[in-house]
């Protein structure tokens, strides 16, 4: 599928209104496409041997748990990312979403083994779960780097969180559930889907101790109300301050973080391992630094990482693999060197894009690929996520009081409540900042229809963009649940943007206007 | 029942945020201090000639500015307070406390603060915006002490030349205990068989006491107490049912009306505005600071839904049945205002808890911020009351069988 003036790529005809998969693979030239066939069989081969140890558990699962056929579709998830790309951008959301997907699938590995549902008499399976923490997603499971002989799992992360972005209808069932158990429908899809989860008993059993959740959002803290009755294990309840620009509030933070060291400590018999907690430190520094680097670059008239490969990677990256996998380091080296030849190439060739926008607010999971097709069709490029701008600054590496202040002060800035909290300068004064930093003067305002807290700001918003003669382009969507706002829906939003205001020709008409509501 | 002496002055004193006792005390160079929000200690904005008044927006109509800055999705009282604030209700304000509790209304504070709207002619107003941690340890405690020291006490202090010492707190806080009394002791007439007050009258009290400069209303509660001690209820009980009302802010005394119009008689109101936390004693003791005592009274007494430590919400649940056995209620109502989050997941989770561990007939309800129209509300909150009485029906032919 070579360019064509007229068609462009031609990539809207690779979806058809009656299938859940893309027609056929996207044709990106010999070099890439072996490239991308390549990373393809890699993939499926790094799933099958990571799984292959619990493959029984694996088929049970896929009949006890609706959220973990979800995970079948993991290639068209890969596939919907590289979509439209070529040359170095091509390897770069390659190399960027491998990592990630590996951690995911030892994720997915360490889940079955431990699962009581799955393994009801394994005395392994149980010796394993007395090892083992639950954490709220967003929770600083960083703090496991200082217990090397635990293990600790984001008890949501895969049955809700990641579900949602690999399969655009997994969320819906627990949505539905808790709804029907009378939660209102206004509140956030995200906590609800995790309360759902619960009502239906579809999480597995895995842990014998928890550590919950103040964040990022009233519904995230509230959701826990259900989760601590179904959990039914000793827990701690970490609630980081809301207001945390302000010097003062981080005492009670650095405590009550330490509160859930002292509890594990208690839980399980063991002392906080400070060495290998500062090995994991010095990862989580490497991370940083390779990530401000990524936005340096995209700072320039020649960005290279962006996109969902910039945004999801770093959300995990921070959120998930919390510097205890070592992969993230080695593969960031990967990309780093990747994207300076990349960024020559660019210079060299005055290949800038035509379009320079950032992501602000709250992004859909349901459309994480929206970026790329906005970037296929339109020629916008998105050089930054709102949701990758998480905690960046350095831990020492050294000092226990110090380190733990950093870790407080990380925690309090993790996915989207470095934005939605702390007060509305975080949220508005903060994006035209980001704006004038990325020379970006489009804003993709991503209108969460449940966030209230973006909700509360949309009017100021709408003020001072105005002011500033840029660019906001509100794309609603209701997060988890793509019946309340399609994908195609928050497509038009640019679509009617672009050519209204813009007066602008699309690089791909074939993108303008199909249907994928039933795509995952 | 013969009309309260002072209701219907009560109910003018409502009418307006900015009310008659709230003109009067500012002309005698009081000094205004606007607040929502339980977690903001009252009693401390009352130090020296500082009175608090909490935020309403009484007789809302439309609120389409607010809506535009605050989208259709957030609460309707967090709007409503911007829209009157947008619209120059509180420009009487010499203060204005909030916190950041919520969402919704932490931005509707952010939004008046920067959209201006207090009087900019008051040279010495100034906006808070205070962090609560939504537990109750004693690091917990510190933070909130160290909050209002910085964000409340000292701006008082260095703007108006207000006494914040230990002695004056306390003080504060002898005021505040006596309205506490007040309000309690007619509350307790809702314990009776057949009580002498309904919750529309007991909320308009409630109300007032927080809406007005106590100084002002200790007088006429007085009488009012006095009054209730002969008042004698309709021989014929005109309600069908009792229950307990439980939920989000309520500041419109119709919501109330309505319910009972509908048969079910408040005894208790277990809401923000209501008497359930919020009008009991705050104890002191001789050794430690009286701040220190203050902030852990109200973390401690707080019943607010953010707080979502299984602890705490074990608690609330148990002192719904407690509230629901003290004053003899046939049952609980939830409700919680609309796009309210923290209390959607409370009501969720407690109106099945209630209904089936505690046993508990429960009404579960969402509401706008005013409500007195909505027959949707008066259809359900009568079906309820049927479903009771014919509980109760099935319960006495069972024991006549017996």
């Amino acid at each position: 599928m070579s360019y064509n003036a007229k068609t462009g790529k031609g990539l809207g005809n690779l979806y058809k209104a009656d299938r859940r998969c893309t027609t056929h693979r996207e044709w990106k030239g010999l070099r890439d496409t072996f490239y991308d066939y390549f990373r393809w069989l890699k993939m499926l081969g790094m799933l099958g041997t990571t799984l292959a140890p619990v493959l029984p558990q694996l088929t049970k699962g896929l009949m006890r748990y609706r959220w973990l056929v979800s995970y079948l579709t993991t290639p068209a998830f890969v596939d919907r990312h590289t979509v439209g790309l070529r040359s170095y951008e091509l390897r770069y959301a390659h190399l960027q979403f491998f990592v990630v997907l590996r951690n995911s699938a030892k994720m997915l590995c360490d889940i079955l083994a431990r699962d009581e549902n799955l393994n009801p008499k394994s005395k392994r399976a149980a010796k394993l779960r007395e090892k083992t923490v639950i954490f709220d997603e967003m929770m600083p499971i960083q703090i496991m780097n200082g217990f090397p002989t635990l293990k600790g799992i984001l008890i949501q992360m895969l049955p809700i969180f990641e579900a949602g972005e690999i399969d655009q209808q997994a969320n819906m069932y627990y949505i539905d559930a808790i709804e029907h158990y009378g939660l209102a429908s206004d509140v956030c899809p995200l906590p609800a889907a995790d309360a759902g989860c619960c009502v239906v008993d579809d999480f597995p059993k895995i842990g014998s101790a928890y550590i919950s959740s103040a964040m990022p959002c009233d519904g995230s803290a509230a959701s826990t109300m259900f989760s601590h009755r179904y959990f039914k294990m000793p827990s701690y309840q970490i609630t980081p301050p809301q207001r945390f620009n302000e010097p003062e509030v981080q005492e009670y933070a650095i405590k009550n973080l330490w509160g859930a060291v002292e509890f594990i400590e208690k839980q399980f018999g063991v002392k906080f391992d400070w060495d290998s907690f500062f090995e994991g430190v010095k990862r989580y520094n490497l991370e940083c630094g390779y990530m401000i680097d990524k936005w340096d670059i995209n700072c320039t008239p020649y960005p290279q990482v962006c996109g969902a490969a910039l945004a999801l990677h770093r959300e995990y990256e921070m959120q998930i693999a919390s510097s205890l996998d070592p992969n993230f380091v080695k593969y960031d080296a990967k990309v780093s060197a990747l994207m300076k030849k990349g960024y020559e190439k660019s210079k060299a060739a005055d290949d800038q894009p035509k379009y320079r926008a950032i992501v602000w607010s709250c992004p859909a999971h349901y459309y994480s690929n929206f970026t790329y097709w906005a970037q296929n069709c339109w020629g916008i490029k998105t050089l930054v996520d709102m949701e990758c701008m998480l905690a960046y600054h350095h831990y020492d590496e050294h000092d226990k009081q110090k380190v733990l202040l950093d870790m407080a002060r990380g925690y309090e800035r993790m996915t989207m409540r470095s934005h939605s909290n702390g007060g509305y300068v975080n949220a508005l004064d903060e994006c035209w900042k980001i704006c004038e930093q990325f020379n970006a003067n489009i804003v993709f305002m991503y209108n969460h229809v449940s966030c209230k807290n973006f909700a509360g700001l949309q009017g100021l918003f709408e003020d001072q963009a105005r002011e500033r003669g840029i660019h906001l382009i509100w794309i609603e969507h209701d997060l988890m649940d793509p019946r309340t706002v399609s994908r195609k829906a928050m497509r038009d939003r640019v679509n009617r943007y672009m050519t209204t205001v813009f007066r602008a020709e699309p690089l791909d008409p074939t993108l303008v206007d199909y249907d994928d509501d039933l795509t995952w | 029942m013969k009309d309260l002496q002072h209701l219907y002055y009560f109910e003018t004193l409502l009418q307006e945020a900015n009310n008659d006792l709230v003109r009067q005390a500012q002309s005698e160079g009081g000094i205004a201090i606007g607040y929502t929000c339980y977690h903001m200690p009252e009693v401390l904005l009352n130090l020296g000639k500082c009175f608090s008044v909490r935020l309403r927006a009484p007789r809302t109509g439309s609120m389409e500015l607010a809506t535009y800055y605050m989208s259709n999705a957030t609460c309707e009282y967090a709007r409503a307070l911007l829209e009157r604030g947008l619209e120059g209700g509180y420009r009487f304000l010499d203060a204005m406390a909030g916190v950041d509790g919520c969402e919704c209304m932490n931005r509707s504070m952010e939004n008046m603060e920067v959209l201006q709207t207090n009087d900019p002619d008051k040279k010495s107003f100034f906006w808070c915006n205070m962090e609560v941690p939504t537990s109750d340890n004693e690091d917990c405690v510190k933070q909130v002490a160290e909050q209002i020291s910085r964000k409340v006490l000292k701006p008082l202090h260095e703007n108006y030349g207000i006494d914040i010492s230990d002695s004056e707190i306390r003080r504060a806080v002898d005021e505040h205990n006596e309205v506490c009394r007040l309000i309690t002791e007619i509350g307790n007439f809702r314990k009776r068989e057949n009580p002498n007050i309904t919750g529309y009258e007991f909320h308009i009290l409630t109300l007032t006491s927080y809406a007005c400069p106590k100084y002002l209303i200790l007088d006429k509660l007085r009488e009012t107490l006095e009054e209730l001690k002969t008042r004698e209820p309709d021989k014929k009980k005109n309600y069908r049912i009792k229950v307990v009302l439980i939920g989000s802010e309520i500041d419109d005394p119709e919501l109330v009306s309505l319910i009972e119009d509908s048969g079910a008689l408040v005894v208790a109101d277990r809401f923000c505005y209501g008497s359930f936390p919020g009008r009991q004693e705050i104890l002191l003791n001789d050794q430690e600071n009286a701040l220190i005592q203050v902030c852990r009274q109200y973390l401690e007494s707080t019943l607010c839904v953010r707080h979502c430590a299984q602890h705490k919400v074990q608690k609330r649940l148990d002192f719904a049945a407690q509230l629901k056995n003290e004053f003899h209620a046939d049952g609980i109502i939830y409700e919680q205002i609309k796009f309210c989050t923290y209390w959607s997941y409370e009501r969720a989770l407690a109106s099945h808890v209630m209904q089936n561990e505690y046993k508990i007939p429960t009404l579960s309800i969402d509401r706008p911020y005013l409500s007195r129209t909505s027959g949707q509300l008066r259809t359900r909150v009568q079906a309820f009351v049927e479903s009771i009485e014919i509980k109760k029906i099935k319960a006495r032919n069972a024991q006549e069988v017996k």
